[in-house]
Parts: structure tokens; sequence; C-alpha cells
């Protein structure tokens, strides 16, 4: 209920349709003028369907009150029949609205327009035929059955069935209209007012003529309606059909006009009169159907047309504007059609090249540059021959005589039958393309020109370690690999050298798949089979995400250098062979003065003897003093001879890597035995993980036990405590080797190590100084420092040496 | 040779040496004393005897070459050289200075002898024309100063004339006085006149203000 409530129409709408509904009874009043029926044409039928087609069919339950309200009202003014006549009545026009508004929609959809002939025909069918059925049934069943006027049903059938019908014609089209067209404010040209006035003078003055019985002819309005519903259509039509109907009202009230006076009977004068309004009022509305239709469709015909042309005009606007030259030739191959920036270009359009005594062909063929000029025919009648596409590059003269490259490309349109109808060419300038490819060409032949000249070898090679570049230096030196080597691996196996490869192969391995840069240096064979250094870089090449894409190989020639290198080992080799010879010149003199001393006194103490022996008489006692001093100094010269032969006997320099701890523990072994025999006890500690040392191992060994046994006989005074500790530790890039004694300790630090320099009773001082040289000769420092609290230190260091691969 | 009127110095580091060598002179019949040091050299107190030093160039303290050096100044007696490694610079440095001779050990018997023979004839002569000097400079002393005035001019072969008037005296005057120079200096003639003024270092002078010898 509530729904029903809120979707009600305006009251004032229903107002108004209440008061229209009323009106239209007391029309039919008006014109029931057959006394004893009561029945006439009833205009609210076509105003109650056109309401219902009109509102939303939610509302329909308001207006069927509103009609039900209408009609009693009107029946208790003036019809007078009883109330269950009149709602019965009532009822069967309401059905005959409904079913007739329901019917209409359903056919023409919603909202229902009367735009054309169609519409219009099934608007009359349906509105019109059909729905006035229901009315006339239940009326003429209802006048029967109370005996109203007393007629029958089949007298009232027909009269309520056209008065029906006619209401609908002249009603529904001009309800309809005005409602759908309330808000609508059309603008009349001058000459539609002009029409609008004459029609009305005519209208009028029929009228005028009609009421004082000076013209009694009905008929007369007929051309004047179909004129209105030719030019204003259904509103000309509908407002002119009221004229009919008032005028025909007036004649009949006032018993004039044709209608009364044609048949005695009134019946027959009302089924005329009727007739005539239904038929009037059928004809105007389909003509005015027509008109609407036929202006509808110029309407449709003239906006096609505009959409037409618009569409064309923007083709055109794309294909002149389009950057690049649009052409079309016949299946001949005459040029048709340039579209405006070739024609632009050209200089000319295609009806400017028309030449007496040659095609327009040859005519354009007459722009493109002489060399292009036979490449362009041959394609173009290749393509005009075989029905090929045609596509080629060429240079076309601009207007102001500069030839620009161009890339043209053309096909054919063939029609149904697989002819073709024509060509279709598409041009455009792609001279700055053409120079800026030759820029890059030109930069890329000084490039590699570049990369020839350098004196370096490049190879590059894809991530499968296949071969993608050789820089022709490359090829002209070492060969060719790109014809039967294209393989990383292969190509290695090949041109390095047997002995290099194992390491140089490695090395590449590790690097391609890491993916770091390596440098390798081996000896690679050249075209002649000969074997030179090389130092080859490799890097590899990745993209913004990081894959690699190449790997580029730079190889220089370092034969020279390596030579330059050895020569360079050599000198240093020579140099430190010198500067040991001048040691040992050094260490000769010193021994030549050492050995000489007892020699001079042998030699003078020889003398002496012999003139001791050969003195008279014979001194026999300063002789023998004299020869015991010959023995002693003969055998220490001996002594000093033995000394410096073992320390030459060491002299062979056989160094190899070795462990330091090895050689500790041998120097251990070898003065265990010693050491338990003087009660010395030995600490050895060695740090783990100590590198190899490059040294001669005999050397190394006996500087050891030498410095040993010295701390051994430094203590020999001791009592007790006679503790020698040994320490082999890593310091920075050295192992340092201590000696720690207990002993006596050293009075003159700095000359223990000279030669000869002895503070033993029975030593020539050879000893220190010897291991001295030789830990001097392995890069070392030997040297001796205070021990706390007593005794000394005797350290020496030995160099780590950190010896590249190359 | 006598033992007692020479001596033989040896300067050696090396006590064998110093014992050979003793030991060998002894034989010879030769008075030695034998040092370990320079040091020990200069220090000691040695009889004023014809003499003959036997120095080691290679020595704790100082080297033989530098001590020589040292004493060059001073009246010493000649140095006989012995060295362990004799190289050549060292024994021509030597030899310039006044060395008697240069040996390497070992040495043999006759040349450390025939050295150690002229080093000391050497010092002989040397002290002879020390102590002859020495007469001459007594005597020189003796003269008044005006003969010591007359004694340049008359050996610089002025006549007794240019002599005079060189000095603003008379011809006569100045024969006096060169008859008492000659006299005086103990000169035979006027010739062994001029080889005592030579002996003496007189400057041969024209100069009236020439000086007398020179100390």
């Amino acid at each position: 209920m509530t729904g029903l409530w809120t979707q009600r129409p305006k009251f004032i709408h229903l107002g108004l349709f209440v008061a229209a509904y009323v009106l239209g009874c007391a029309f039919a009043q008006i014109l029931a003028f057959m006394p004893g029926t009561g029945i006439s044409i009833w205009l609210p039928s076509g105003l109650f369907i056109a309401t219902l087609l009109f509102a939303s069919r939610s509302t329909w339950a308001w207006w069927l009150l509103a009609g039900c309200f209408a009609e009693l009202f009107a029946n208790t003014l003036w019809f007078r029949s009883p109330l269950p006549a009149a709602f019965l009545i009532y009822l069967g026009n309401a059905l005959e609205a409904l079913i007739g508004a329901w019917l209409i929609r359903r056919v023409l959809g919603d909202p229902v327009r009367l735009d054309t002939l169609q519409q219009m025909l099934i608007f009359v069918a349906l509105g019109a035929g059909v729905a006035p059925i229901m009315a006339a049934t239940i009326g003429a069943a209802t006048v029967d059955g109370f005996d109203i006027l007393s007629q029958s049903f089949w007298t009232a059938w027909p009269l309520f069935w056209i008065g029906d019908a006619t209401g609908v014609l002249i009603v529904a089209p001009l309800a309809l209209a005005v409602l759908q067209n309330w808000g609508d404010r059309t603008q009349l040209s001058a000459t539609q007012w002009m029409e609008i006035c004459i029609l009305g003078l005519i209208f009028g003055g029929v009228a005028a003529l009609s009421l004082n019985h000076y013209l009694s002819f009905t008929y007369i309005v007929v051309p004047p309606l179909l004129w209105a519903a030719v030019r204003f259509e259904f509103k000309g039509a509908a407002i002119a059909l009221m004229f009919l109907v008032l005028i025909t009202a007036a004649f009949t009230m006032s018993s004039g006009g044709e209608f009364p006076g044609v048949s005695e009977s009134p019946k027959e004068r009302h089924i005329l009169l009727q007739l005539f309004l239904a038929i009037s009022a059928l004809s105007a509305m389909i003509v005015a159907a027509i008109s609407r239709q036929h202006r509808l469709g110029l309407l449709t015909l003239r906006k096609s047309m505009d959409t037409l042309r618009h569409r064309e005009w923007e083709l055109t606007q794309l294909v002149d504007v389009v950057p690049s030259h649009l052409w079309r030739l016949t299946p001949d191959g005459e040029p048709i059609f340039f579209n405006r920036r070739m024609a632009d270009f050209l200089g000319m359009g295609v009806a400017d090249i028309d030449r007496p005594n040659a095609t327009r062909l040859d005519a354009l063929i007459e722009a493109i540059h002489p060399v292009d000029a036979p490449g362009f025919r041959t394609a173009l009648r290749h393509s005009l021959a075989t029905g090929e596409p045609f596509a080629l590059r060429y240079r076309l003269r601009r207007a102001d005589g500069v030839y620009h490259w161009m890339s043209s490309r053309a096909d054919p349109l063939r029609g149904e039958d697989g002819r073709i109808v024509q060509w279709y060419g598409l041009c455009h300038d792609i001279d700055d393309q053409v120079h800026a490819e030759e820029a890059l060409r030109e930069r890329e032949r000084g490039l590699r020109e570049l990369l020839d000249a350098l004196p370096i070898n490049i190879l590059s090679f894809a991530p499968t370690r296949k071969m993608t570049y050789a820089s022709k230096r490359y090829i002209d030196k070492v060969g060719a690999p790109l014809v039967h080597i294209e393989d990383f691996d292969a190509l290695a196996r090949d041109v390095a050298h047997p002995e290099d490869f194992p390491r140089m192969f490695a090395v590449a391995s590790h690097g391609f798949a890491t993916g770091q840069p390596f440098v390798n240096r081996f000896r690679r064979r050249d075209k002649q089979g000969i074997y030179r250094w090389i130092e080859a870089r490799t890097q590899p090449q990745r993209d913004a995400s990081g894959t690699i894409l190449q790997w580029h190989i730079v190889s220089i020639d370092i034969e020279d250098e390596m030579h330059a290198q050895q020569a360079l080992r050599a000198a240093q080799d020579s140099l430190a062979r010198q500067s040991q010879a001048a040691s040992l010149a050094e260490l000769s003199a010193s021994i030549a003065h050492e050995v000489n001393q007892p020699l001079a006194a042998v030699i003078a103490n020889s003398h002496a003897c012999h003139r001791w022996l050969t003195a008279d008489p014979p001194n026999i006692e300063r002789a023998n003093k004299t020869v015991d001093r010959i023995i002693r100094d003969a055998n220490s010269a001996a002594d000093v001879v033995s000394r410096i032969r073992a320390l030459f006997k060491q002299s062979v320099d056989t160094r190899v890597n070795g462990a330091i701890e090895d050689i500790v523990a041998e120097a251990h072994n070898l003065i265990a035995e010693e050491a338990a025999r003087h009660r010395v006890l030995l600490d050895v500690e060695v740090d783990r993980g100590l590198p190899a040392i490059f040294m001669d191992a005999v050397q190394i060994k006996q500087v050891l036990v030498n410095l040993i046994r010295n701390g051994m006989e430094a203590m020999a005074g001791l009592a007790e405590d006679k503790r020698l500790s040994v320490r082999v530790s890593r310091i920075d890039n050295t192992v340092q080797i201590d000696i720690r004694d207990h002993g006596t300790g050293i009075e003159a630090p700095d000359r223990i190590f000279e030669p000869f320099f002895t503070t033993k009773e029975h030593g020539m001082g050879m000893g220190l100084a010897i291991c001295r040289s030789i830990v001097e000769s392995h890069g070392g420092r030997l040297w001796a420092e205070k021990n706390e609290p007593k005794g000394a230190v005797l350290a020496f260091t030995l160099p780590i040496e950190s010896k590249v691969l190359s | 040779m006598s033992t007692d009127d020479q001596i033989i110095f040896i300067v050696d580091d090396d006590a064998r040496i110093r014992e050979a060598l003793t030991d060998l002179l002894a034989s010879h019949g030769l008075r030695t004393v034998a040092f370990g040091s320079a040091r020990d050299y200069i220090a000691a107190d040695k009889p004023d005897i014809p003499a003959c030093l036997v120095l080691d160039v290679e020595l704790p303290d100082i080297n033989g070459l530098d001590l020589q050096g040292q004493i060059a100044a001073s009246h010493h007696p000649p140095i006989v050289f012995i060295t362990g490694h004799g190289d050549i610079p060292s024994s021509v440095r030597a030899i310039k200075r006044g060395a008697v001779d240069f040996l390497t050990k070992p040495f043999s018997d006759t040349d450390l002898m025939t050295a150690i023979g002229t080093a000391i004839a050497q010092d002989r002569e040397n002290r002879a024309a020390r102590a002859e000097l020495a007469g001459l400079q007594t005597r020189y002393l003796d003269l008044t100063p005006r003969e010591r005035e007359v004694l340049p001019l008359v050996v610089s072969g002025l006549l007794n004339k240019q002599a005079a008037a060189e000095l603003g005296i008379s011809e006569v005057m100045l024969q006096v006085h060169r008859r008492n120079v000659t006299q005086k200096m103990g000169a035979d003639s006027f010739a062994d006149l001029v080889r005592v003024a030579e002996r003496l270092g007189i400057q041969v002078t024209h100069s009236r203000r020439a000086g007398g010898p020179r100390k």
C-alpha cells in the first residue's frame, strides 16, 4: 500500500485528468443527438489510453481510480444510469484502456512513438480496433441487461464500438503528442506560422459559414485537415480533427449539416457521423504518419550525408597530413594519385607530370636519381608483371633539386576476381636515417681500423666460449682461427705452449666460471710456428642486469719484456755474485793476514834457529826454544787453512722451498747427543703453520747447529740451569729464529761477527762470520742481543718469499 | 856490529811475530826492544843511539803508515815496514815518506837483515850530519852582529868593494871582518866558507837586511 501511495502521480495531474475526462463525457452527452441511445463519440477512451501509454505502469491504479470517479460523476450529472450499470460501463471502458495500452506497449515497446506508418497502423489497429471491443461488449451487455432506453445488445454494440474507436483516433494521438512534447518548444519558422494562420482562417471561415447555415457541407473541412496533417503531422492533424469534431458537434446540436438530414433513420445518421469522423481521423493520422516518416527519413539521410562528408574530410586530411608519401598506380604502373606531401615534395601534382610523348611513370622516374632510376624501373616492372609487392630504397629529387633517400613500398589491391585493380604505394623520407647509418658505418669502420692499428690482439667470445670476433691483427699474426677453430678450449690447446697450457687453461676456466676478469702470461704460437710470450687480459662485458654478454680478450706481445726481465735477472745475479766476490776478497785478505802471520813467525823463527845452530858454539838451548815456536805457529797456520776449507765446502748453492720446522728438528737431532753430554736442556718451540722458505737446508742447518753449539759453550762454566731455548716464529714477512742462552753473555756484540774475532781459547773466530754470510746470502739478518737477566740471544731472520706465478 | 851502540825497535800486535823477530835479531847479535802497540812505542824511553824501527802496518790502535806520518817531523829512526798483506799504494806511500823498505810477511831473513843494516847505516849518517851542523851553529852564534851581516854578502859572490858599499863601510874594514868570519867558522878557504854557509842554510842575498841562518 505504501508503495502504491509513494508512487502516486501528482494530484494536479490527476485533477487535470479528471477534468478532461468529465469534459469528454460532456462532449459525448452533447453529441448523443440520437434520442434514446445515450451513446455517441466517446472521447474519454482516447484520453484514457493516451494517459496509460504515457504514465508508468506502477501508477495505473491511480488513473483507473481517477477515471472511475470522473465517469461516475458525469453519470450523476448527465447520463443518469443506475449506479451498477454506470459502474459496469466504466469497467468496460477501463478494461478497454488497460488492454489497449498494454497491447500497444507490448508491440511497439516503451516509450510509444508514432513516427512511422507502421507504428501508426499498429496503434490504430490495437487502440482503435481491438481495445474498443471490450468496452463495446460490456457496455452493450449492460445497456441490454439494465434495459436502459430499451436498446438491444446488437443495436448498442456497433454504436459503442465506433464511438470508442473514433474517440481513440481523435484524442489519443493528440493527447500523446501534447503529453510527449509538453516541454518541447520547437521553434516554428515564419512560413509555418503563416501556414498556421491560413489554416486557422480556413477553419474559422468554414466554421462561421457552417454555423450560419450558409455552407452545410462538413466535408469541406477534409482537404484542410489533410493539409494540416501533411505539414504539421500529428499536432496539426490532431488540432484540425478537434476543429472537425467541434464543427460537427455544432452542426449536430443545431440539427444542421448533412448528417441529420441525410437519412431518416437516426441510427443510420449516427453511424454515418461516427464513420465520417472515424475515417477522417484515420486518414489524417495516416497522412501525418507518412509525412512524419518521410521527414524523419530526410533528416536521417541528411545526417548520414553529413557524417559521410565528415569522414571523407577526415580521410583526406589523414592522407595529406600523414608524414609519408602516398601514391596510387594503375595496374599498368601509371601514377594516378599523389598525396599532398608527395606533391609538395616533388613540386608537382599527379596532373602536372603529364608530358607529351611520355608516360606519367617516365616523368616520375625522371625525378629519381640517375643511379637509382634503372633499378627502380626494373623493380617496378617486375612487381607489375608478377604482382609481388614492390620495395626499394632510392634517391628522389625534391622540388629544390636536392636528392633525398626514400624507402618505398607498394602493394596491389585485387578485385574479387583476383585481378589487380590498383597499386597502393607508401614512401617515406629516410634521408636522415641513411645519413645516420652512413655515419655509424663510418664510425664503425674507424673504430675497426683503430683496433687493427693498435699493437694488440683482440678476441671476443660468447659466454658459450664460442669465438665471435677476432681482430685483423690477430688473424694476420696468429693465423685464421675463425676458419678452423671457433672454440676457446680448442683454440687455447692449439696455440698455447704445451708447458704453459695447463696453468693458462686452469686460470681461464676459473675466470669463465666465476665471471671474474683474469690475466694469463704464456707462450703462444704464431703463424710461423714460433712461440712468443704474450700477456692476455680477459674481461667480461655485462648488460644492465649483470648478465655476461661477451668475453673480450686483449693480448699483448711481451716477448721483449720477458727477455728484458731475464736480462735483468741475470744482471741481478751477476751483481749478487760480484758483491759476494767483494766480501770474499775481504775475507781472503783476512785469511791471508791470518795465515801469513804464523807463517812469518815460522820463517823468522826458522832463520833464528838456523843461526843458533850454526853459531860457534851452537846455542842448542835457544835453537830448541825456537823450534818449539816453529811447530806451534805452523800448526796454527794449518788450523786456519783447514777451517777455511770447511768454510768453502758449503758454498754450493742448492736452495729449495723447505719447511723451517723440519730444519730445526734435524738440527735438534744432530745436537741432541752433544747437549745431553754437556747437560744442556734444549727447549725448542716452533709456531704452527709457518710458510715454506726458499733456502739451502744444509747451510741453514749448520747456522743453527753453530749457534746452538755457541750457546752451549757459553754456558759451559755454569753449574746448573743450563737451559737453551730455540724459538721459531713469524714476524711480518719473515721467520725469526731466536737462540737464547744463559751463559756469560757477549762483551762486544758488534765485533763478534767479524772474521777471526773470537773469545774462545781455541776458536778461530770464523763461525759467526760464516753464519752471518749464510744468513745474509738468504736475504736475512743475524744479530746478537743481551738476554735478561744474563746470557745472550742470537737471532736471525729468513724472508718468506712471495713468489708470483707468472 | 856491536850490540851496545845500536838498537832495533819492533812494533807488532802479534806476539808470535814479536817473539820470532826478537829471537832472529838476537841470533844476529842485535839488541831489540819489542812493543805490542804504537802507543807503547811512543811512550817508551828510547836510548840516543843509532836505531831502526820495524813497524807492522796493521796495528790494533793505529795504522803503521799513520804513525809514520805522525813522527815524521821529529828525529826518528828509519822505518822498515812489515805487513800481512801489502798492497802497492800503501808501499809507495811508505817509501815516499822515507821508509827504508816495505816487507810483506812472510819475509826472508836476508831481506830483513839488509833492510835493518841499511836503516842503521842511514841513522848513523843522519846522526853525524846532525852533529856537524850543531858544531857549525855553535860557531855561528860566536860571530859579532856585523860579521853575521858580512857573511851572506861575501858568500853570495859580491866583490869586497860592493859588499862594503852595501854595508856602508870601507873596503878595508870589510876585509877585516871577512878574515875574522872565515877564521871563526873554521873554514879553510873561501870555498869552504861558502859550503858552511850553505849547510847553515844562510840565504844568498844582495839585500842589506839579509838575515842570519834560519832556525
